[in-house]
């Protein structure tokens, strides 16, 4: 590992383990957007053709809390938020024969949502108050516009979940670190985070992977427990 | 599901998987389980990038594959559709009680006399009797301030009730649903 690398590194390292996120730049912020060219959407759109909903229900549990997103943007109602997102997916996976791939999948999903959404309030003899172009679904922050019941409880739950998450993140070995922020937060790919830390991209993904896991097992217990409350 | 099956798993979130390691995850006979770990992952995810807690987030992929199992119909909005079948049930009554009172409206306007006009009136609103649903058996109810009049205190009442209205519907062109009131008092509805 160059000097260098190994500045960018350690100051994510230190700059995770002190606040659990660092602060990013537009950019960054794009590139973490891992929706623009999924392959990974491309590969599942192709087995849930062939009939297979378990690939379908991976993009749903993937992209369901952006759909929502979008859809607060235009119906304040949590209950009619959330049956416009499922309507959104039983719409997508009937039409997905029509998905061409001309477009990112989640831009597809994405207009899908805005059309449900504004048919819904067109039925509710309401005009779209909201509006949104295709080129939002790129850069929607579904972390500003989710609608935050922001109860004491609620925020005392999210508080423990990110200190907990910055200590989990500390706790990881220096390499699975290293290699973990620089996937999360700064959106680089396997092969160039390879380069960075000078190793295979065989060893990039296990790392990433270990780490991941490591990340899960320490959170774990917390998440079940907001879950159910 | 072992590591090397959470390992295809953790590459898909990076988008980093080859479509084979796609397949052999995708062909794994636990499904349950390799949903939970991605959604445990995609939680996380969510967490360190938007600070959402599962708790905040969304989870509607339970009732997507029940609704494209059949064994749910897709989220249909009662509320919506409950005001849609109402406004349906109450358009024609509504309909025929506006028809009835321009009817008698302008029929008044054009002189009809009170007799002309109490026969004219009661006639459509016999017609629109069916739309309400009333029962052809049920008895008239008179109108609560003619109720303990004797019958010729009654017709004299009614009678004066009906000249009344006649004038004010002729003379400002906005009593043809006083009018239409007096003459179903009259008709004892």
């Amino acid at each position: 590992m160059t000097q260098a690398n190994l500045a960018t590194a350690d100051q994510l390292a230190r700059t995770s383990g002190k606040t659990g996120k660092p602060s990013m730049t537009p950019e960054q912020n794009q590139t973490q957007g891992e929706h623009s060219d999924s392959q990974t959407d491309l590969q599942l759109v192709r087995k849930v053709r062939n009939g297979d909903r378990a690939a379908f229900d991976l993009l749903v549990v993937k992209y369901q809390t952006r759909v929502a997103s979008i859809i607060s943007r235009y119906v304040y109602d949590s209950q009619e938020v959330m049956d416009l997102t499922q309507e959104t997916f039983v719409k997508a996976y009937r039409a997905i024969d029509r998905f061409r791939g001309d477009s990112a999948f989640y831009t597809w999903l994405y207009r899908i949502a805005v059309n449900t959404a504004k048919n819904f309030l067109e039925s509710r003899g309401r005009r779209p108050q909201a509006s949104a172009d295709v080129s939002d679904a790129e850069n929607f922050d579904d972390g500003i516009r989710l609608r935050d019941p922001a109860s004491p409880e609620r925020l005392l739950q999210r508080e423990q979940l990110q200190e907990e998450l910055s200590r989990a993140i500390a706790e990881l070995p220096e390499e699975l670190r290293s290699a973990f922020l620089l996937r999360e937060y700064d959106g680089l790919s396997y092969e160039d985070i390879a380069k960075i830390l000078e190793c295979p991209i065989g060893t990039v993904r296990s790392r990433i992977f270990r780490a991941r896991d490591a990340v899960d097992r320490h959170l774990g217990p917390l998440i079940n427990h907001t879950e159910t409350t | 599901m072992d590591d090397r099956l959470r390992e295809t798993l953790s590459a898909m979130m990076d988008d980093e998987a080859d479509e084979l390691s796609v397949r052999r995850l995708l062909s794994h006979r636990d499904q349950a389980r390799v949903r939970d770990q991605w959604q445990r992952w995609q939680q996380i995810r969510d967490l360190m990038h938007s600070g959402h807690t599962p708790a905040e987030g969304v989870d509607v992929s339970a009732n997507v594959r029940a609704a494209l199992d059949g064994r749910s119909e897709p989220p249909v909005r009662r509320s919506s559709l409950g005001n849609a079948s109402a406004a349906a049930r109450w358009r024609w009554p509504a309909v025929a009680m506006v028809a009835v009172a321009l009817l008698v409206g302008f029929g008044a306007g054009a002189g009809w006399d009170s007799r002309d006009a109490a026969e004219a009136a009661s006639a459509p609103v016999a017609a629109a009797q069916p739309l309400t649903d009333r029962s052809p058996t049920d008895a008239p109810v008179r109108e609560v301030a003619l109720q303990g009049l004797d019958e010729e205190q009654w017709q004299q009442m009614s009678q004066y009730l009906l000249e009344h209205a006649q004038h004010n519907s002729v003379g400002v062109g906005r009593g043809a649903v006083g009018y239409a009131r007096v003459v179903s008092a009259g008709n004892g509805y």
